[in-house]
């Protein structure tokens, strides 16, 4: 259990195996999930209960949480975000939660601050004045 | 937070499956099995997406089965401790709150909700700021932080916290309307 105890994603002590993995935005999670149930529905016809539980409320998770909902603009966010060398897993926080202010990203991914990147408010700043750009013209 | 990951399983296949269809079949069992499962290691998996790679079969001895080791990618749901993400609060009582992060639970103690919050009973029981300005109750959207997690066979379950800068009640349904 010790990989358990060490395990802290402020610090972006995640594993290993997540490290590396691609990471979803609650946004990208809907597009799949939905497509995965719309070819449910012409399939069968009772989707609903082909369905595991863990599906419907992952689906239902992430329509409530989805910031972006037409596909360009997710496609856009994860481009203006892997613009700033995040690791995967904090650019998804970032596109999740859409911080507004710089101290709340920071507080929001601690680890963004301290991994020796040229990362500075100023950056941070440019960076959610982006995606709330991309927001507002959706 | 969600994943696409690749995985992989030694799928058991009965002899009456050979044939033309056998990938199809194959694929189908593994949705059944795997889909809606959860493991510590990977946390939920919500969804297949696509097969990597159907290895060479491997026929069991005795039994007649063959066993094929499988690659599939899959979206999994796998919270992780210091992880802040958003859920929707499923119950409220005077211990804390449970909320729900799509298939996972979060139960947030009353000692990490902020102090100033006091529980009120009633119809809708619900926390409270004494100004009233800020209500946690049923179907309100937080913010919290995992500080903890607990893995069983089945299921993964989080403790969380809304006692931070920037945690807490997102947006209140009924104000919004």
């Amino acid at each position: 259990m010790s990989a358990e105890e060490e395990e802290n994603a402020a610090e972006l002590k995640i594993g290993d195996e997540f490290l590396k993995a691609k990471c979803l935005m609650n946004c990208e999670v809907a597009l799949i999930l939905e497509h995965k149930y719309e070819q449910l529905q012409q399939t069968s016809d009772d989707p609903m209960n082909q369905m595991s539980q863990v599906f419907e409320k992952s689906l239902h998770y992430v329509k409530r949480f989805s910031r972006y909902k037409n596909p360009d603009s997710v496609r856009q966010v994860r481009e203006i975000l892997s613009r700033h060398q995040l690791a995967e897993f904090e650019l998804c926080v970032l596109g999740n939660l859409c911080p507004e202010t710089v101290e709340e990203a920071i507080a929001m991914v601690p680890s963004i601050k301290n991994r020796g990147r040229a990362l500075d408010d100023e950056a941070i700043e440019k960076m959610l004045n982006d995606l709330s750009l991309v927001k507002q013209f959706e | 937070m969600f994943f696409h990951i690749v995985l992989e399983r030694n799928m058991q296949l009965h002899p009456r499956h050979f044939g033309r269809d056998l990938r199809e079949k194959l694929v189908s069992k593994l949705m059944k099995d795997v889909e809606g499962t959860c493991s510590g290691r990977h946390g939920f998996i919500v969804a297949i997406t696509g097969i990597e790679s159907v290895g060479k079969g491997l026929i069991r001895e005795g039994t007649g089965f063959v066993t094929f080791p499988v690659k599939y990618q899959c979206v999994v749901f796998r919270p992780f401790k210091g992880e802040i993400l958003e859920a929707v609060v499923t119950m409220v009582n005077k211990m804390g709150f449970f909320a729900e992060a799509g298939p996972v639970q979060i139960f947030v103690s009353n000692h990490l909700i902020p102090d100033d919050m006091e529980f009120q009973s009633g119809d809708i029981p619900n926390y409270t700021t004494s100004d009233g300005s800020v209500k946690i109750q049923k179907d309100n959207e937080v913010r919290l932080k995992i500080i903890g997690t607990r893995v069983d066979a089945t299921e993964i379950f989080c403790i969380g916290t809304i006692k931070d800068d920037f945690l807490g009640v997102i947006s209140d349904p009924s104000a919004t309307t």
